[in-house]
């Protein structure tokens, strides 16, 4: 049954519970089962068999893991926790089916022709008004006010392919952004790059070509983003170029233990954007994780090529500064998507992009680094323990003084999901990609006006 | 047990999504933090109020039901692990901080507020609860009370039971009681005193009244390498034979570094040395700075290569986070842990370092040392793969002969971790069998049936079976 299920990364757990107080759905439950340690007692126990995976209970907590994995760097002896889930997953699919409902949302993002046609709905259905209305506690009030938090909150003008002549911001030099009252700040925070992580190379060219990975849910309800990542990215000395071909990232199938779907979806990709630009850069952390693990998913040359050169684009404009933008006098809360700051284990780097913003007043609570509850489809599958997760991180918004009025995430799944909390307790915060607080502070400083 | 019935009825007061019985969910809560206990519990139940508390324990005494109460199950005991028997009253929902009043310095806590968030929910008043016991981040308040939970400033500040004022108990038959007073020194017999480190064998805290400290004015964390753990040992006792009480003296030996410095919390020790001494003053400023001037000088004038200061607050955090997580590290080193605590006089370190020394390379073991020297404190960790029944075996021979030496050396056989049930076959080796029935008296004025905690603390054997095991126990080991 688990021949070839290998959970050797959980042997250095001695069972010490220092996991405990980082795990959102212990937080939430305050049950053993619910815990990074419980979980590691139940995926051993199916590694020997003692439990099967057709175990009910076993399959319910396991599957109410978010695999948000801020249990590791909770844990003093290292234990791999994600490698085990993954397995555990892997094992608990090839048994059993998905619930209806994530069979339902897997099956649509593993299709363009699906995926495109209905967010592109809802894109219009956001443009009445009318979730904005609907917003509010039920579950139909959540849903429709996690899409009417995908709407932009900048003024900033949408058009997917504008472009701008990379000549015009030929004066940029690297290293110029953040002011040295900001940059102390960021320090008081005690906030740096995750160490044992290879720095990026520097740009080996003076305006390097970046390839947009454009994805499903962030091509169609947050394509402001997009815009906002292009126009940043140019104002800043890069290149951003097309490349045909993309498919949805795979991170939903694989989290759902699908990994054939993953795999799938992972070629496409791989062949789309192999020989595209010097980088890939993606603006939605979830994604970027799973792309940035395509070697270790495909284990083929181009795959590990490719992942490479893919960069989160808070990475990409830290590197470059980012040049500061106009004011912006906002007090703003950073919530650290876990896909960016435990599965790339990015810190800094967003920090970075909001602290080239003069005058934004940046403040990270205590529940920044905690999981929101969207962790890619779970929202959907298992709103009570979601929302419970959720509650806790918009409690602290609430009680935070002043309270923030903008939260800036750099993720869709958390945009939606903090974006919906907020709305259901009727808390004036808006939510923003950093990019576009960034981009509509380049506007409002006249980066963008031709010279 | 009829377990329908009582899955019934429990959930009909906490809720039926609050009582867990299938097997995969009992899994989960067959161990605490010492994984060579372990046992499945009959089923958990999960109160969120002490009415429910009350409502519980009022049913489980009706029907005659054992139970076991358990915080965050970081315990080293097996104290907070129940047999089939009995029902495992989960207070981690219990979780809040229901009073502060900073101008009498207490606060109100339920028993499932996690020890580290108790401190950081105060210190924007300036305020701390002192007792830090290294799993603090993770353990309750409750279990810290159950315990008597110790951690490396109790040297100068004292273990839990000199922080608890007052306490809501609930009593194994259900009625609810209070201990102590909330203003200071209680009148008649110390009852909050009894209770603290009674392991849970005389009922459930509901509420706990803690005593805060004010933050000291003035901290300085030394850090000094010793080219021996003779040396460190020594110079333990040196600094407190000269009056000066440190706010924590903690020592480290070099497999402990190692593993630390491999880890997440990697705090900068010095990994060539064969011992690291983490000494701490607090005080007023003139205080701590003379003082720190005589412990550098004994420091060095013991062995030490360097001693060193942190640089900064965040420089100090980070030197006790490698300290406080290193039992949690050891895993890089083999994947079972059996982590010991006892404790000798000061004086008698240095002899007991060395003893631990031969009866690791006797038995061909590895082990690490990391504990609280200034108290004489022991926790020698010995790492090992139990999947391997003979190396297991080699293991438990080790640790009965080291609770012995420390015995023989005018110690005791737990600092702060429990009797639980890991230590109990040792209880005879230092209590007599007359002590020993006055403390099951004592369990029986609290719970007559002896349905709290049951099986654990105090050995439940007739006076002839403890004579007999006390009589060959130091010689021969136990069993």
């Amino acid at each position: 049954m688990s021949a070839t299920a290998d959970y050797s990364s959980l042997d250095p757990c001695v069972h010490c519970g220092f996991c405990l107080p980082a795990c959102p759905t212990y937080l939430a439950t305050g049950d053993e089962a619910d815990s990074p340690r419980g979980r590691i007692v139940l995926m051993r126990a199916l590694e020997r068999g003692e439990l099967g995976p057709d175990d009910e209970a076993l399959a319910q907590h396991l599957d109410a893991c978010l695999g948000c994995l801020g249990c590791e760097p909770a844990c003093p002896s290292g234990v791999g926790y994600g490698k085990g889930i993954q397995t555990a997953r892997e094992q608990l699919f090839a048994a059993r089916r998905l619930s209806p409902m994530g069979s339902v949302v897997l099956g649509v993002f593993r299709h363009e022709w699906l995926w495109r046609p209905l967010f592109t709905l809802s894109r219009v259905f956001r443009a009445t008004g009318i979730p904005k209305l609907l917003s509010g506690r039920g579950r139909l009030g959540f849903a429709m006010g996690m899409l009417a938090a995908t709407v932009t909150g900048s003024r900033a003008r949408s058009s997917s392919r504008a472009r701008l002549s990379s000549r015009a911001q030929g004066g940029n030099l690297p290293g110029n952004g953040s002011t040295p009252a900001r940059t102390r700040s960021l320090a008081a925070l005690g906030m740096t790059t995750a160490s044992g992580m290879p720095d990026p190379p520097a740009p080996p060219s003076p305006s390097p070509t970046v390839a947009l990975f454009r994805g499903c849910v962030m091509d169609t309800l947050f394509r402001h983003v997009h815009d906002a990542t292009r126009r940043t990215l140019e104002a800043n000395g890069y290149t951003v170029v097309e490349a045909d071909g993309q498919a949805c990232c795979g991170a939903l199938h694989e989290h759902a233990g699908d990994r054939a779907a993953a795999e799938a979806l992972a070629r496409v990709n791989v062949a789309a954007l192999a020989d595209s630009a010097e980088y890939v850069v993606v603006n939605s952390a979830g994604c970027g994780a799973l792309l940035k693990g395509y070697g270790r998913l495909l284990e083929t040359e181009a795959a590990v090529a490719l992942a490479g050169k893919v960069r989160d684009v808070s990475e990409l404009l830290a590197e470059r500064g980012p040049r500061p933008g106009g004011s912006l006098p906002l007090d703003v809360a950073y919530d650290a998507p876990c896909h960016l700051q435990h599965a790339q284990r990015v810190h800094a780097a967003p920090l970075t992009v909001l602290g080239a913003i003069p005058s934004l007043r940046l403040r990270v609570l205590t529940s920044s680094d905690k999981c929101c509850g969207s962790a890619g489809i779970y929202s959907l599958v298992r709103p009570a323990m979601a929302r419970a997760v959720l509650d806790l991180k918009i409690e602290s918004f609430a009680a935070a003084d002043p309270m923030p009025g903008v939260v800036a995430t750099g993720n869709p799944g958390c945009l939606m999901q903090i974006g919906g909390g907020v709305r259901a307790a009727g808390l004036p915060i808006r939510l923003a990609h950093p990019v576009e607080l960034l981009d509509e502070s380049y506007r409002v400083g006249g980066v963008y006006e031709s010279p | 047990m009829m377990v329908d019935a009582l899955v019934e009825a429990l959930g009909r007061i906490v809720g039926p999504r609050w009582v867990r019985h299938r097997r995969a969910e009992l899994k989960t809560y067959t161990m605490d933090g010492l994984p060579t206990r372990e046992s499945y519990p009959g089923l958990v139940v999960m109160p969120g109020t002490a009415a429910e508390v009350r409502e519980i324990l009022r049913l489980l005494h009706l029907t005659d039901v054992p139970f076991v109460a358990r915080g965050a199950g970081t315990g080293l005991s097996g104290g907070a692990v129940a047999d089939g028997e009995a029902v495992l009253v989960a207070l981690t929902r219990m979780n809040r901080i229901l009073r502060v009043d900073p101008g009498r310095r207490r606060a109100v806590v339920e028993p499932g507020v996690v020890n580290a968030r108790l401190s950081e929910a105060v210190a924007p008043l300036g305020l701390y609860y002192v007792p830090d016991p290294s799993s603090q981040a993770a353990c309750t308040v409750g279990g810290n009370v159950a315990e008597n939970a110790g951690g490396p400033h109790c040297l100068k500040y004292g273990v839990t039971t000199n922080h608890i004022a007052q306490l809501e108990v609930v009593l194994p038959d259900g009625s609810a009681v209070t201990l102590g007073s909330p203003h200071g020194e209680p009148w008649g017999p110390d009852l909050v005193g009894l209770f603290v480190g009674s392991e849970g064998m005389f009922g459930i805290a509901t509420a706990i009244t803690v005593r805060l400290e004010p933050m000291p004015p003035s901290v300085r964390t030394m850090l000094a390498d010793f080219p021996t753990v003779r040396a460190a040992s020594e110079a333990v006792s040196s600094v407190i034979a000269t009056g000066i009480v440190p706010a924590a003296m903690e020592m480290m030996d070099r497999a402990c570094v190692a593993a630390v410095e491999a880890s997440i919390y990697a705090a900068g020790y010095p990994t060539d040395a064969a011992a690291v001494l983490l000494v701490e003053l607090d005080g007023q400023p003139d205080a701590v700075d003379a003082e720190a001037r005589i412990v550098e000088a004994i420091l060095l004038e013991r062995g030490a290569g360097a001693v060193r200061s942190a640089s900064s607050p965040a420089d100090r955090a980070r030197l006790w986070q490698g300290r406080k997580k290193a039992f949690g590290a050891m895993g890089r080193i083999a994947p079972d842990l059996a982590v010991q605590d006892a404790v000798v006089p000061r004086s008698a370190l240095p002899d007991i370092m060395d003893r631990i020394a031969e009866i690791r390379d006797h038995h061909r073991l590895s082990i690490s040392n990391v504990f609280h020297a200034g108290d004489g404190n022991l926790h020698p960790n010995i790492s090992f793969d139990r999947r391997d029944p003979e190396v297991a075996h080699r293991v438990h021979v080790a640790c009965t002969e080291i609770m012995a030496a420390c015995v023989a050396a005018g110690g005791s056989i737990t600092g702060e971790h429990g009797v639980g049930s890991d230590k109990l076959d040792y209880m005879p080796w230092i209590f007599d069998a007359e002590t020993l029935a006055a403390m099951r008296a004592v369990r029986r004025v609290f719970d007559p049936a002896e349905r709290a905690n049951p099986g654990k603390v105090v050995p439940i054997h007739t006076c002839r079976e403890w004579r007999a095991a006390r009589g060959h126990s130091l010689v021969g080991g136990v069993r």
